[in-house]
């Protein structure tokens, strides 16, 4: 009996130790995937994106004059005096790092997989386009240890703006040679639009909108960094808008991002009703500074007679925006969307980079002799017009023109003629370097209006055009804020302030004594 | 282990060694006044063999005849009975011994300890003083009366939440609340609350987690030791009860009398004040004068509301009264072989916030059987099902409150479906509902089903060796169904308001969880007396298996307005599922021996094997050791004194690991499934037939360890003056390491949060405990009581890379963190720029202060000292009862106090009239000196209203966090009751017993310093889950309840 109890006891602690590591072997996760592909980040991390261009340009408008608040609202606080804090705008940091994530881990999937080429190329060529929305917003963000989380990296140090630059042209030199190896590469995973929610997997459409970054980056930053190489890929620029649209639907979460926040929800209620046009940007199209009846017929709601207002101004006479849609929504109110226009419908693709503003920056760029084409430079100039009036008639499916407009040179036409007088319009009648920079900067604010409005504001910022005021008397003159307290001439604002999480969670390397009306973008003055 | 063995072998060869040469005596032993006592030591005078007796106290011993017998048990003085041949039957009647340190209480594992054999510092409270303020929620009872307990209410509500952490918090981002053991079974935190307060016997508060160590890698933050009634023997007990408990508001924000609708945004006045508007919710318009205004625009129909333009009290008076009805009742009896407890109870309760309802039924089945001499067994069984039908909009129907300028008669728009000022479509204020309507639209009905229960076989294989088996189950079933109502505006509300009134499309969320834990123990027990040692050895293992799952559907956009189901939509519902599975095995020792009954040593060790963690760090070991020394028994000077009841020395060291994967003792997920990372589709993804997938936001350090806490206490307890004055003084210190930290990191890394082993907080304090009976004769006794606890929580580091962590926080950034050198938790937010002196620096232009947007620490927000105080007065059949605590020390954040800014509601904003002002203690920059500063009498605020001026203004006040961080500090009368038991001579009936009336009340008055405007500082806006304390927001009012009952027992 002695001994049946040592025994029987030791062979049950002994079964009960062996058997643990059978027993406590059950921790892999029934919930979510634990490994994944570049066939289905790719594309979440392009539509992420494409969600984060809307949050960009409700940015743009509300600091660079394409709209101001409406009626019936408060709060708008640093909005108005541009005292911005740390929480303002905090979110195109976190969603563009976290985009950036998404395209990084496709690129580290990717790095050593001979059958993904492509996918490689377009992450890096959406990597770099995304680390340059950052440092336009931010000027020096973490780059070279950004991104780097697995390796345990959580504090990155910040970059110098200047250096990112440059090195993001690089990038996508690099991309753009990738791009290339696929096509002539075997065994390559098959890219359709379910992967490629942009270009369908079209290698010469991806070379083209890495040359219009680069462009880009070069137009704004050769003045004051040095780029290794400004030369570019023989493919050329966009010619076509760069459109992201997975197939936007009336489905929780599906709908086209910028169609949800200003005009209505999935399941009807109402969009953002606190922002309406601008008077100063309304101004380019109701004939106060241009006369661009046919653009404004087809942008906004009630054209001419849109509800419109100079930021700042927030007296009880102020009107209310629409009430049941949204004023850069020029179609029917009973039945919303398959329209022409900025909202076009909820079913829009959501553009990245407009063609207009390929031109555009080809038109700088030879003015100013950073690149050379056979094509003359105002042709280029009246290109990209022609691209804004080709985005705006174009119906949500992004490709058929609205039949109850006319063509979109016609009109064209017509706007030349309307401003006969205005070298911002008539290329001809730029005739310094300085109005032909005017003409092309103002018709680049006026072409990504309510669309890329972060751009005019970039633009503003490194050009002074298109020309605010340094009396907010004229709502068409300035579009600075009435209650502005910045300190600068034109009473606007330098830039945004890093996000409070950078305060809290990388102390030690977000620069300090950041101030929004002295901290200069390193490309701004 | 092979000391157990050959000790059992040991008794083994004795029992049978002795079985052939004897006679066979039976017996019984009894306390004085017949009750039988179990577990009795029968022990053979000079020989190593005995027996214990069973449950009714008998016992069989074969002996020889003429041997002596030695029957000793705790709590009772020793007998000798000499054992005669022609007497094969016998009953002792034990005394009771004086000295209630050889009380026995149940400590670990089900395992019983005296009280003179503990180490460590433990307080049981009994089952009258649970309830004698008849809480629904037993919880809120214990609070004040433990030293070293913190019991905090999250928010108000129909059923309050509450968050019970002994010791101070000492896990950064895990599960720092208190281990709850019901009835030997390791339970979810939330059981603790869906208890019948009069089903509980006793809770015993074991504060460290030496005297816990025992129960596994949950117990470092020490444990809540609940035992249920059982069943007596003797004449049945049946008790019927009913308690009626009201519910009011007892405190309400500071809020201004003297401003209306309106503000400069409006227009100025030829007099300079701003323009009234009939719509604005902010209250920054014109003085109130009494006259009549419009309120809201003219309806539809051309009516137009008008009201004096005055300040009234709606905003308070909103809130209702609160009503809780309870009945109860219980059976209690037994006989030689089984006892039985049955209860059942029935809380009906109505909340401050209209239309809240929350109701709970609670029933209970308590027994034990003798199956044969040696085999007994036990049964616990208890369901809870509770219901809530509640609005899900609490926080944003204050908010709304506050936004409603003092003059809006809100109480008139209690019927929204008839009042048309009332309707959505004639409400006043475009941009917020009608509270009541809002209360009404959004509702959330909740079904929780518990049932918990646990069964026990005991077996007394052989002389002093014991083996238990248990299975423990708890399962916790919800079902809920969330949503929003449908509502359609009209046409001309919509153009009214400008569009500001949008229609509702109306939402409906169906979901439903379970979890079931099931827990499983064997263990053997031996005990044996060797001349003045006693041993007492206990080996066993436990295993737990956790599984739940949730199914969780939603859709928005109703067709047919008042019907929630997913299919009354004209959208595709989302819905999500999961399941988690985890697994804990333990392996575990307990070794006692005391020397002359005096001094007690002992050590426990156990191995657990986790799931959640990979191997190898998945199996950790952690042992305690604890000794007690009895120095009023053992040193004679002290033993003949005559007014010293005892003095006992106590010391315990003790190391535990615990699994922080989770914060939430409720937690369904269990921490599983944490360590790899996860890729979700987001962003609208799956679009039309396409998959999108995103890379988590969690970076894991690979080989995640678990926590380990390890420190020591020490403490005295004594007993003077037979018994009227006891009290204990209790030192304890630790240190917890490898702390787990999903902690927030900067987001260009690339993630949100980064779980890794790092960091160590130190928590060190002292707690002492007295009562006194200050007077006592045949009619009145009075007792003073009182605990003071100091708490000193630092957190020593956390890691190079992460010079501060975030524990929980807004937007703007302020909240609660852990930073190195500093208490745990801190408040951090933003503060305005200083002189070295602390006076603000405003603008020399604007007069406007300057921010600085660099995070500080405004202060901790750990209480750091506690005081509890209780008085009992009992003359003849009727006792006072009252209980009072105190905590400071410590700092709270009031989000909530930027709404109040915002809306002109709040004092603050009238502090200057609403005119231009001097910020108050400012400088300015000293023109003549650089860098130095000079009092500012110049630069003034020009607009000091709100609207367009400072008050509202983001930047220099509502976006500033010190603004409203103040003192946490109150002191509040958690209890007051008076009962009285009727006399016999009164009831003149044979079946009655017993007949008593109460009236009580809880948390009837609180006082807070003059700086804290705003709400309960116990209150804690981050939940009972997260140790984000300190921070509050717009939680229900605090409210106070008293009530009276009455119970009869037959």
């Amino acid at each position: 009996m002695k001994k049946i109890s040592i025994f029987s006891l030791a062979a049950i602690a002994l079964l009960s130790a062996s058997s643990c590591k059978k027993f406590t072997n059950i921790n892999s996760n029934p919930n979510s995937a634990t490994t994944s592909t570049p066939e289905v980040i790719l594309p979440q991390a392009i539509v992420y994106t494409a969600a984060n261009a809307s949050s960009f340009n409700d940015y743009g408008a509300e600091i660079g004059g394409f709209a101001a608040n409406a009626g019936g609202y408060g709060g708008f606080g640093s909005a108005w005096t541009y005292d911005y804090g740390p929480n303002d705008f905090s979110g195109l940091w976190s969603i563009t790092y976290d985009a950036l994530n998404d395209f990084e881990n496709v690129i580290n999937i990717t790095a050593n997989d001979s059958t993904h080429v492509l996918y490689n190329g377009i992450a890096r060529i959406m990597r770099a386009y995304n680390f340059e929305m950052l440092v336009d917003a931010y000027n020096n963000v973490p780059y070279s240890q950004a991104l780097q989380g697995l390796s345990n990296m959580v504090t990155p140090k910040y970059d110098d703006a200047k250096t990112i630059y440059p090195e993001l042209a690089d990038q996508l030199d690099s991309a753009i040679a990738i791009v290339h190896k696929s096509e002539s590469a075997a065994n390559q995973a098959p890219i359709t639009s379910a992967n490629d929610p942009m270009f369908g997997g079209v290698a010469a459409s991806w070379i083209k909108f890495a040359n219009t970054i680069k462009l880009r980056l070069i137009v704004r930053a050769s003045a004051v960094a040095s780029f290794s190489n400004t030369t570019f890929d023989a493919a050329g620029f966009l010619t076509t808008d760069a459109i992201v649209n997975p197939g936007y639907a009336k489905i929780s979460g599906q709908q086209n991002p910028s169609w949800n926040t200003w005009v209505q929800s999935y399941a009807g209620s109402n969009g953002n009703r606190a922002w309406m046009p601008c008077t100063y940007a309304f101004s380019y199209y109701n004939g106060a500074k241009l006369l661009d009846s046919n653009r404004g017929k087809v942008i906004y709601l009630s054209y001419p007679n849109t509800a419109n207002n100079q930021l700042g101004v927030g007296t009880t006479s102020v009107v209310s925006a629409p009430a049941t849609t949204n004023a850069w929504y020029s179609g029917s109110t009973t039945a919303l969307g398959n329209t022409a226009g900025i909202m076009k419908g909820l079913n829009m693709g959501e553009p990245l980079v407009l063609a207009a503003e390929g031109y555009f920056l080809q038109a700088e760029a030879q003015l100013r002799g950073i690149i050379t084409t056979s094509v003359t430079t105002d042709s280029l100039f009246n290109s990209g017009i022609l691209a804004s009036f080709k985005y705006l008639y174009l119906l949500p499916d992004d490709a058929t023109l609205a039949s109850y407009l006319n063509t979109p040179a016609k009109d064209f036409a017509q706007y030349q003629a309307d401003n006969s007088g205005s070298y911002l319009v008539n290329w001809s009648l730029a005739t310094t370097p300085a109005q032909q920079l005017e003409a092309i900067i103002t018709q680049k604010y006026i072409a990504v209006n309510f669309i890329n409005s972060q751009e005019g504001w970039n633009e503003y910022r490194r050009t002074g055009y298109p020309v605010s005021s340094s009396s907010t008397t004229d709502p068409t003159a300035s579009f600075a804020s009435t209650l502005s307290q910045s300190t600068r001439p034109d009473k606007l604002p330098t830039r945004i302030l890093y996000p409070a999480s950078e305060y809290s969670y990388n102390a030690a390397n977000v620069p300090s004594g950041i101030s929004p009306y002295t901290s200069l973008i390193f490309w701004a003055h | 282990m092979r000391k157990t063995l050959t000790l059992l072998a040991l008794l083994l060869f004795y029992y049978l060694a002795a079985y052939s040469q004897t006679q066979k005596f039976t017996g019984k032993v009894l306390s004085k006044d017949g009750t039988p006592i179990p577990d009795a030591s029968v022990r053979i005078e000079g020989a190593k063999t005995g027996t214990t007796t069973n449950a009714k106290g008998e016992f069989i011993i074969t002996a020889r005849p003429g041997t002596v017998i030695l029957i000793s048990a705790i709590a009772f003085t020793p007998e000798r009975v000499t054992l005669t041949p022609d007497r094969p039957s016998y009953s002792i009647a034990l005394s009771e011994s004086s000295k209630f340190m050889d009380e026995v209480v149940v400590s670990a594992g089900g395992l019983k300890s005296r009280v003179k054999e503990q180490g460590y510092a433990a307080t049981s409270i009994k089952a009258t003083e649970l309830t004698n303020t008849a809480p629904v929620d037993v919880t809120s009872s214990l609070s004040g009366k433990v030293p070293g307990l913190i019991i905090s209410d999250a928010g108000g509500g129909v059923n309050q939440n509450y968050r019970v952490v002994l010791r101070g918090q000492r896990s950064l981002l895990g599960n720092n609340q208190a281990l709850i053991v019901l009835d030997n079974v390791v339970v979810p935190n939330e059981i603790l609350g869906n208890l019948n307060p009069d089903d509980i016997a006793n809770i015993e508060v074991l504060n460290g987690a030496s005297a816990v160590a025992l129960y596994g890698s949950e117990a470092s933050n020490g444990a809540l030791i609940v035992t249920t009634k059982k069943g007596t023997k003797g004449v049945p007990q049946i008790r019927l009860a009913n308690t009626s408990t009201f519910q009011e508001v007892s405190s309400y924000p500071k809020l201004q009398t003297e401003f209306g609708g309106g503000g400069n945004g409006y227009g100025i006045n030829p007099d300079g004040t701003p323009v009234f508007s009939p719509i604005e919710n902010q209250s920054y318009g014109p003085k109130f004068d009494g006259h009549m205004v419009n309120l809201g625009y003219p309806l539809e129909n051309g009516d137009q509301l008008m009201v004096p333009y005055k300040a009234n009290n709606d905003r308070k008076n909103f809130w209702n009264k609160g009503y809780t009805n309870q009945s109860d009742f219980s059976v209690s009896s037994g006989n030689d072989n089984s006892t039985l407890y049955l209860s059942g109870q029935y809380a009906q309760v109505t909340g401050e916030m209209p239309g809240d309802k929350y109701n709970r039924a609670t029933l209970r089945l308590n027994g034990t059987r003798k199956v044969s001499n040696v085999v007994s067994t036990s049964y616990n069984l208890g369901w809870t099902q509770n219901r809530y039908d509640v609005t899900t909009q609490g926080a944003d129907i204050y908010n709304n409150l506050l936004n409603i300028p003092a003059n809006v008669p809100i109480l008139m728009f209690k019927n929204w479906r008839t009042n048309e000022y009332a309707n959505p479509n004639g409400f006043e204020n475009p941009w917020y509902q009608n509270p009541y309507f809002e209360a009404d639209n959004n509702r959330e009905h909740v079904r929780n089903d518990y049932l918990i229960g646990n069964v026990q076989v005991d077996v007394n294989a052989a002389p002093g060796l014991n083996l238990t088996a248990r299975v423990g189950m708890t399962t916790a079933n919800v079902s809920a169904l969330v949503y929003t109502g449908k509502f359609t505006y009209t046409a001309y509300a919509i153009k009214e308001s400008g569009g500001s009134k949008s229609n509702i499309p109306g939402t409906v969320n169906p979901y439903s969880d379970y979890q079931t834990r099931l827990e499983s123990d064997v263990y053997a027990t031996y005990k044996k007396e060797i001349s003045k040692f006693s041993f007492n050895l206990t080996g066993g293992w436990s295993i737990r298996q956790n599984n739940s799952a949730i199914n969780s559907a939603t859709v928005t956009g109703l067709v047919v307005p008042g019907l929630y189901n997913l299919s009354n939509s004209i959208n595709q519902p989302t819905a999500y599922n999961d399941t988690y599975e985890s697994r804990l095995a333990g392996l575990y020792g307990d070794f006692k021996v005391g020397f002359n009954n005096y001094l007690f040593l002992e050590a426990t060790g156990r191995n657990d094997w986790v799931s959640i963690l990979n191997p190898p760090h998945n199996s950790f070991f952690y042992p305690s050791v604890s000794l007690s020394f009895v120095a009023s028994d053992a040193i004679t000077a002290l033993k003949e004194m005559r007014n010293l009841d005892y003095l006992k020395f106590r010391g315990s060291w003790s190391k535990v690991g615990q699994v922080n994967l989770t914060s939430d003792p409720n937690s369904i997920t269990f921490g599983a499934y944490s360590l790899e990372p996860t890729y979700s589709q987001v962003n609208g993804y799956p679009f039309n037939g396409n998959a999108g997938y995103t890379v988590g936001n969690q970076i894991v350090k690979s080989g995640l360890l678990p926590e380990f806490t390890k420190g020591y206490e020490g403490g005295i307890d004594l007993s003077l003056f037979q018994s009227r004055v006891s009290g204990s003084i209790t030192y304890y210190s630790t240190h917890t390491t490898n702390q787990t930290v999903p902690a927030n990191v900067s987001l260009a890394s690339g993630y949100s949060s980064y779980l890794l082993n790092s960091g160590e907080v130190s928590n060190q304090g002292i707690e002492t405990k007295l009562s006194v009976i200050a007077y006592q004769n045949k009619n009145w006794t009075a007792t003073v009581g009182g605990n003071y606890s100091h708490y000193n929580n630092k957190v020593i580091s956390i890691n190079p890379a992460l010079p501060t962590l975030s524990i929980y926080t807004y937007g703007s950034g302020a909240g609660s963190y852990a930073v190195p050198g500093y208490q745990f938790p801190v408040i951090m937010g933003t503060d305005y720029q200083r002189d070295p002196q602390g006076h603000v620096i405003v603008n020399g232009t604007t007069g406007l202060p300057v921010v600085n947007q660099t995070l500080q620490v405004l202060g901790n927000s750990n209480v750091k000292d506690q005081l509890g105080l209780d008085l009992t007065l009992r003359w003849k059949n009727l006792t006072l009862y009252t209980l009072f605590e105190y905590r400071g020390g410590n700092k709270i954040f009031n989000n909530g106090g930027a709404t109040y800014d915002w809306s002109g509601t709040s004092i603050r904003t009238v502090a200057y009239n609403r005119q231009r002002f001097i910020f108050p203690n400012s400088v300015i920059a000293d023109p003549a000196h650089a860098g130095q500063y000079v009092k500012n009498t110049t630069a003034v605020i020009q607009n000091g209203n709100g609207n367009d001026g400072f008050w509202t203004d983001a930047t220099e006040n509502m976006g500033v966090t010190s603004n409203y961080v103040t003192s946490a500090a109150f002191w509040k009368l958690r209890q007051l009751s008076i009962s009285y038991v009727v006399p016999a001579s009164v009831i003149h009936s044979k079946a009655i017993k017993n007949i008593t009336i109460s009236a009580q009340g809880r948390n009837l008055f609180m006082w807070v310093p003059k700086s804290n405007i705003y709400t309960d500082p116990e209150y804690s806006d981050a939940g009972t889950t997260s140790n984000g304390i300190g921070l509050t927001n717009l939680q229900a009012p605090p409210s106070r309840y008293f009530g009276g009952t009455l119970s009869i027992t037959f």
